[in-house]
């Protein structure tokens, strides 16, 4: 039998299988002690149905997307593999780079003709361990970096939330910058210095989802159909890219 | 009990719960290569995984310390262990969180935007774990349509969807503070169109730049205020 028709043995699939069931149980029991707390403290209900709602709807497309990923590895890594990393502690943009250097220490190209017993346990290994620090740093130090935050907020700020929250938008407003400037950088320099023909889909999409987005907030807060916000931001990803496939055709 | 007394106990109990099973996870995901390995009749080579930890980890190892310092004042206790447990930080559960909290109106810091978080997080991880779980299930016959040709500019390109559509939504609420983040960024990978491999480094210094003019705005606002 060869290697790769090995790793998508049912052998594979009971073992990482087990450990996406884990983790689901573990989400389960998160999501339920949020809720019981949330009722403790006295929030609203329909708030935190529609969080979740939200959340749901909101995961739906990267997940395909994600699955994707899965699709991309399962060629040379098996399926079972890549499903397990991609559902848990994963990311996508990862995944591919690190196997790929783990296959290049080892000798082999990332492909199910070279694969090797011993490759593949090389392999699984360096991208379980190269991503792992997130969760030890969080295990470790969490509790007192939450800590630490808190106490230097006092109560009344707890309540209305002090500067941390102006924090956490101005965080997200440079998160989204970093990458807007990358797209804007690859179409205007990436073959050359200002020659203006690197890839301009990015762009495009997330200029096609923004217009969306801006529909969708329109209808929501002059037209009085906040229902529309659990699905504006899965439908101006879904309309951002169909615009790319759109481009595909032409 | 009282609700603040009730939350207190609740944060301790995510604490514990949370080290419990990200030290499980851990453990779990680092022995899989072990037990996959006997049974491929094969250990992993640990001197070529150094190497390759050398030649790449190094680089997501400071990723990872960014995100810990960034994420987790973001998602507070429950929603940090699981989203490092369960990944896709950046494309999925940050973006995801942010939502349910603007929705909710809730503000970082507050027992509301913990609960949120958490209840966020949760249920995007077990909605992708559930499609990913189907989406392998229905692999063989997914697999052409996934892959089509015609398909697959709308899947490279998940993530500028994503970003446009939070643009919108961050932007607006402080366009005056995205002009100068969102203006060096761009000069800066205009200018050295390499960094682009590297972008998720440069949310550090974009997101510093972005703090560090909300400070100064708030002071203002504060010293206008009193």
């Amino acid at each position: 039998m060869r290697v790769i028709d090995q790793l998508s043995s049912p052998y594979m699939y009971l073992l990482c299988g087990g450990i996406v069931l884990f983790v689901a149980l573990v989400c389960v029991v998160f999501l339920v002690r949020a809720w019981k707390a949330g009722r403790a403290i006295g929030m609203d209900p329909v708030v935190m149905k529609r969080a979740v709602t939200a959340s749901a709807t909101f995961s739906v497309l990267p997940a395909i997307g994600i699955l994707l990923g899965v699709i991309a590895l399962s060629g040379s890594l098996g399926i079972p593999w890549p499903w397990l990393r991609l559902s848990v502690i994963g990311a996508l943009h990862y995944e591919t780079q690190v196997a790929d250097a783990a296959a290049e220490q080892v000798g082999i190209h990332l492909s199910a003709s070279e694969m090797t017993a011993g490759g593949f346990a090389t392999i699984a290994l360096l991208m379980s361990v190269c991503i792992m620090w997130g969760m030890i740093l969080d295990t470790v130090f969490g509790k007192r970096y939450l800590k630490q935050l808190n106490r230097n907020q006092n109560q009344t700020n707890r309540k209305q939330g002090g500067f941390g929250d102006h924090a956490m938008t101005a965080m997200f407003i440079g998160m989204v910058s970093a990458y807007l400037g990358s797209y804007l950088g690859s179409f205007v320099s990436e073959n050359g210095l200002l020659t203006f023909t690197g890839n301009w889909v990015p762009l495009l999409v997330a200029g096609v989802s923004a217009c969306i987005m801006a529909v969708f907030t329109y209808f929501s807060e002059h037209r009085n159909m906040q229902w529309l916000d659990n699905f504006s931001i899965a439908c101006s990803m879904l309309i951002g890219m169909l615009a790319a496939v759109l481009t595909g055709l032409h | 009990m009282k609700p603040d007394d009730y939350y207190a106990i609740y944060t301790e109990k995510t604490h514990r719960l949370g080290r419990i099973v990200s030290v499980m996870t851990l453990c779990m995901l680092v022995g899989a290569p072990f037990l996959m390995g006997k049974y491929l009749g094969a250990s992993p080579d640990v001197n070529a995984a150094l190497r390759g930890f050398v030649s790449v980890g190094l680089v997501w190892t400071v990723s990872s310390i960014v995100e810990f310092l960034v994420y987790t004042p973001m998602l507070g206790a429950g929603g940090s262990y699981l989203a490092f447990i369960t990944g896709n930080l950046i494309n999925m559960k940050i973006p995801c969180a942010m939502n349910a909290r603007e929705m909710a109106h809730t503000k970082a810091g507050t027992p509301e935007n913990e609960i949120i978080s958490t209840l966020s997080i949760a249920s995007s991880s077990l909605v992708t774990i559930l499609i990913l779980a189907v989406g392998v299930l229905l692999l063989t016959p997914l697999q052409p349509v996934l892959q089509s040709e015609a398909l697959q500019p709308a899947f490279s390109n998940v993530v500028p969807a994503l970003f446009g559509a939070m643009a919108y939504k961050y932007f607006r609420k402080d366009l005056r503070l995205a002009v100068i983040p969102m203006g060096i960024m761009s000069i800066l990978f205009i200018l050295m169109p390499s960094l682009t491999g590297s972008t998720s480094m440069m949310i550090l210094p974009s997101g510093a730049i972005a703090i560090l003019l909300s400070y100064i705005q708030y002071r203002k606002n504060r010293e206008n205020r009193a």
